[in-house]
């Protein structure tokens, strides 16, 4: 006869996101994001200065009174664009990886309800994959015009068959293991099987996604102020902020300083994270 | 093989018939068309509605998008409407630009994924390994517009070696043609180097655990010799595959290193035609762009089927 021991079942594993903080990369990960995010978040206790007000005194190289970091060619204040223009990215990316992520997943599940639907999202997902990224950010901005929310459009946009496969993906293995065929013999209706066994067992590796799917959007963004096709000026965003740098390269390269280190900051924070989660979640 | 290779075709036929689709319905959404753009603001509704008619613009869109297709396939792509001279030549141009900075970038991709590949595999030294790993997860993670500027502001700013940005055609300059190609290409080339390095890497761990390295070195065979002629042979064939995806890569990546480089490809080409809604030229190089893509995923799928015998679709 067995007996049942409550207290010599397994440790309850931690949530990886908890397990986070144990790593050095966790660490540093979390480090170099929080200290990003803080930044753009406190940038109107930072700065006094508006981000898109001209002083009228032209380029100021860093360390002038009152502007630690200098001015650009119209007299803006450079710390402000550069804290303003992280949070108009903490807002983009904050929106749009949400978006597609919540999009995509529902994508997925409605192609898991039913075969019809699978193949017609399966056919939707290899349309939006089959354009390179930035030409249909090109496509997307040429029909809505340029400004804050396209942006948004354009990465969401992106991210939808990203997620939507890898959840596809996991659905397909759950559904082979033995707990759905217990499930479904005990007489688990589809939909609840769908959403309350399947789904949080398919769904973690999507975590590691989400931190990936960051870095693309601050990728993304920066991309398309290149591409003349993001957020326009005088807004100050991460990308465009470096992208109106580059003709001044030669004489004031300190004007491109703040967002290169910025935006490296911020992708090496969350590419450490995503790293860490990724171990975590295989162990 | 054949039949992975016949059920994945319709589904590819298809994508490329709805992208035509959408690529021809998306342009007419666009606000403004060639018209407009060739009349200038101040033209009259006469002029324009003239210039629609000698355009065909006026026709229903199923007549357009019949012309359309027909044109693509008998291969006569016609004239551009707004930028001038043929679509094909246009098309032929930027392509010419963007192959050779794709290729330059894919041998850069090789040369520095071989020795990110063969230094992590081989180094003893903790710091050297540890560089590696550095130089890989930095070249994997940092955007190119990031390394873009950095090289523009060592190479060109800095050291004034190297030219910001521009094209010189590496077949009619050969020596000057290089001096402009370099940067970009590098640009282009980090993140697929540093993909190749890692499954280099991982592929030369895996080969020298062998037994019959150990039997090798027993046998007295150089580690040089080793590592040159038995172990990296039998770590090559994935790499090998993961090179022709990364080439599809380096194509969608080159949109964004053209524009950082000023390089007259074919992203700079689709940018310039739809600013000024010339229909046929986006048209006929967004479909091609589709085409190159849906063809890179089904040689990918193909290679994963080839390396994974295991993998099925339903």
């Amino acid at each position: 006869m067995t007996t049942y021991t409550p207290e010599k079942r397994a440790a309850r594993p931690r949530p990886p996101y908890l397990a986070l903080l144990a790593t050095w990369r966790g660490r540093i990960g979390l480090a170099l994001v929080g200290l990003v995010a803080a930044a753009g978040l406190l940038a109107p206790l930072l700065t006094g200065h508006d981000p898109t007000a001209q002083s009228g005194q032209g380029l100021l190289g860093p360390g002038a009174p009152g502007h630690p970091l200098g001015t650009d060619e119209l007299g803006r204040d450079l710390l402000s664009r550069l804290l303003y223009g992280i949070r108009t990215d903490l807002g983009l990316i904050g929106l749009a990886v949400p978006l597609g992520a919540v999009l995509g997943c529902l994508a997925a599940l409605a192609a898991a309800a039913h075969p019809a639907a699978d193949t017609v999202v399966q056919r939707v997902f290899d349309l939006v994959l089959a354009f390179p990224g930035l030409i249909l950010a090109l496509l997307v901005i040429a029909v809505a015009g340029p400004g804050w929310l396209p942006v948004v459009l354009v990465i969401a946009l992106a991210e939808i068959p990203v997620f939507g496969r890898q959840l596809r993906a996991g659905i397909l293995v759950q559904r082979g293991r033995e707990y759905v065929t217990a499930a479904r013999v005990g007489g688990t209706s589809r939909t609840r099987l769908l959403v309350r066994h399947i789904l949080p067992n398919a769904a973690e590796p999507l975590i590691v996604q989400f931190a990936v799917s960051l870095t693309v959007a601050v990728f993304l963004e920066g991309a398309m102020s290149f591409l003349g096709v993001g957020v326009r000026p005088p807004e100050p965003t991460l990308g465009n902020v470096l992208a109106q740098a580059m003709p001044y390269l030669a004489q004031s390269p300190h004007v491109a300083a703040g967002p290169l280190v910025v935006i490296t900051a911020l992708v090496a924070g969350l590419s450490l994270l995503a790293d860490a989660l990724n171990r975590e979640i295989r162990r | 093989m054949r039949s992975h290779l016949l059920r994945r075709l319709p589904s590819a036929a298809l994508v490329l018939l709805l992208a035509s689709f959408l690529v021809f319905a998306v342009l007419r959404l666009v606000p403004g068309d060639p018209a407009t753009t060739l009349a200038g603001p101040d033209a009259s509704e006469a002029t324009v509605a003239a210039i629609r008619d000698r355009l065909g613009l006026d026709e229903p869109l199923p007549v357009q998008y019949a012309a359309w297709i027909g044109a693509l396939v008998t291969g006569d792509l016609g004239p551009s409407y707004v930028i001038g001279g043929e679509v094909a030549d246009l098309i032929g141009d930027g392509l010419g630009a963007t192959v050779e900075l794709t290729l330059g970038a894919l041998l850069f991709a090789l040369l520095l994924g071989g020795v990110l590949g063969i230094l992590g595999a081989t180094a003893r030294r903790g710091w050297t390994r540890a560089a590696v790993r550095a130089v890989t997860a930095g070249a994997l993670a940092v955007p190119p517009f990031v390394t873009g500027v950095l090289l523009v502001l060592l190479f060109s700013v800095t050291l004034g070696v190297l030219p910001p940005g521009g094209r010189v055609p590496l077949l009619t300059a050969p020596d000057l043609g290089v001096q402009y190609l370099l940067l970009p290409a590098l640009c282009l080339a980090l993140p697929s180097a540093a993909v190749l390095g890692r499954y280099l890497q991982e592929g030369l761990r895996q080969a020298l655990a062998e037994d019959y390295v150990l039997t090798a070195t027993a046998a007295g065979i150089a580690p040089r010799r080793l590592l040159w002629r038995h172990a990296l042979p039998n770590a090559l064939p994935p790499v090998v595959t993961l090179v022709g995806i990364q080439t599809g890569h380096l194509l969608g990546g080159a949109v964004l290193v053209e524009a950082i480089f000023a390089w007259p490809g074919l992203g700079q080409l689709a940018e310039q035609a739809l600013n000024r809604r010339d229909y046929p030229v986006v048209q006929d190089l967004l479909l091609l762009l589709v085409a190159v893509f849906v063809v890179v995923q089904l040689l990918t799928d193909l290679a994963y089927a080839w390396l994974d015998p295991r993998i099925r679709w339903e």
